[in-house]
């Protein structure tokens, strides 16, 4: 399975309750053309900040919140793990689409490929920690059990570094965007 | 309990979660926040952290403010640029004023350019005065009316 599929398979579990943010680059495209929904924040920069925006949202609402994330973002913005396990909201699910390297920029290797993400947020405070494959069968059942889990949770899946038809990027401005978000949580 | 009369007056201005970094020039203020809800108040471990955090606020309908030392805002800005700025989206920042002659010698490069910083981002600034509901209504209105960062500056004597 590659990213897209992930991410397509995340989504729909979710309800239209539920509160998205998507990792800028790759992971928001993805999202956006496999189910855009008015509940989801599209990042366009601030690359390692998914946890934190994500958190921001956790603390002030009662819904579940889902941070797609990618392993560069995460390892970009670490302290983020610190802060969702030191918080600790049960309402936070963290997923991060694994896939070893830098894609949007060429394919170099991250350090994610060296890197247990699964226990550094289990020891950061994570309730729920577990990595797994999207190529294995037991995928889908690791992403229900990861939702079914108590919160905050975290669910590292590697994919298929190829990706074969890149989404192109959202069509609709940033502003717009978040101001939709806003509007569709009753602000 | 610590009492902060500039916490008092943000609060009083609107402010519904503040997240931020310390400060030994807001040690009253961050005394203060130890008391908010624990919904209302993340101490972050960085500042980036802590606006990007404060975006989120925003957008879950709540009211934010970012707190921190102006060294801060060098770890701020690629977020401020690429979140706040892209999207346009408020953000009252309380940030100390670090970096005069006294003061020690890590706070003076960044410190003493910090104006020079904001204004090079066209980010509204002032600094703090001797009224802080006057202060608090200030940036908040600012930061509602550009939709995007807006800065009081604190002094040493300003963490009342």
């Amino acid at each position: 399975m590659t990213k897209a599929n992930v991410v397509a398979v995340v989504l729909s579990r979710l309800s239209d309750e539920d509160i998205v943010v998507c990792a800028d680059g790759a992971i928001s495209r993805e999202a956006f053309r496999a189910f855009d929904r008015p509940r989801t924040f599209y990042m366009i920069g601030s690359m390692g900040q998914v946890a934190s925006i994500a958190l921001g949202l956790a603390m002030t609402r009662f819904e579940r919140v889902v941070a797609l994330d990618g392993d560069g973002n995460l390892l970009m913005g670490f302290g983020g793990l610190a802060l969702v396990g030191g918080m600790r909201p049960p309402n936070f699910f963290h997923v991060v689409v694994d896939n070893g390297c830098y894609a949007t920029t060429g394919g170099q290797p991250a350090l994610s490929q060296r890197i247990d993400l699964a226990s550094a947020a289990a020891g950061s405070g994570y309730v729920w920690a577990r990595r797994c494959d999207a190529r294995d069968r037991h995928f889908e059942a690791a992403v229900d059990a990861w939702l079914a889990s108590p919160g905050p949770a975290f669910l590292d899946v590697t994919v298929d570094p190829r990706d074969s038809h890149p989404a192109p990027r959202i069509a609709m401005t940033p502003e717009a965007m978040a101001r939709r978000v806003r509007e569709a949580l009753g602000g | 309990m610590t009492v902060s009369r500039r916490l008092d007056a943000l609060r009083a201005a609107g402010v519904e979660f503040v997240a931020g970094v310390p400060c030994s020039y807001l040690a009253r203020f961050f005394a203060a926040c130890q008391d908010l809800p624990p919904t209302a108040f993340l101490p972050a471990v960085r500042e980036d952290h802590a606006i990007a955090a404060c975006a989120g606020a925003w957008l879950g309908g709540r009211r934010p403010l970012a707190a921190m030392q102006n060294s801060g805002l060098g770890y701020c800005l690629e977020v401020v640029a690429s979140l706040h700025l892209t999207n346009r989206i408020p953000l009252p920042m309380l940030v100390s004023d670090r970096g005069s002659a006294t003061d020690f010698e890590e706070h003076r490069v960044l410190g003493q350019r910090a104006r020079s910083l904001l204004e090079l981002f066209e980010i509204p600034w002032r600094a703090a005065g001797l009224d802080p509901d006057e202060d608090a209504r200030w940036l908040i209105d600012i930061a509602d009316k550009t939709a995007g960062p807006a800065v009081l500056l604190v002094g040493k004597d300003g963490d009342v």
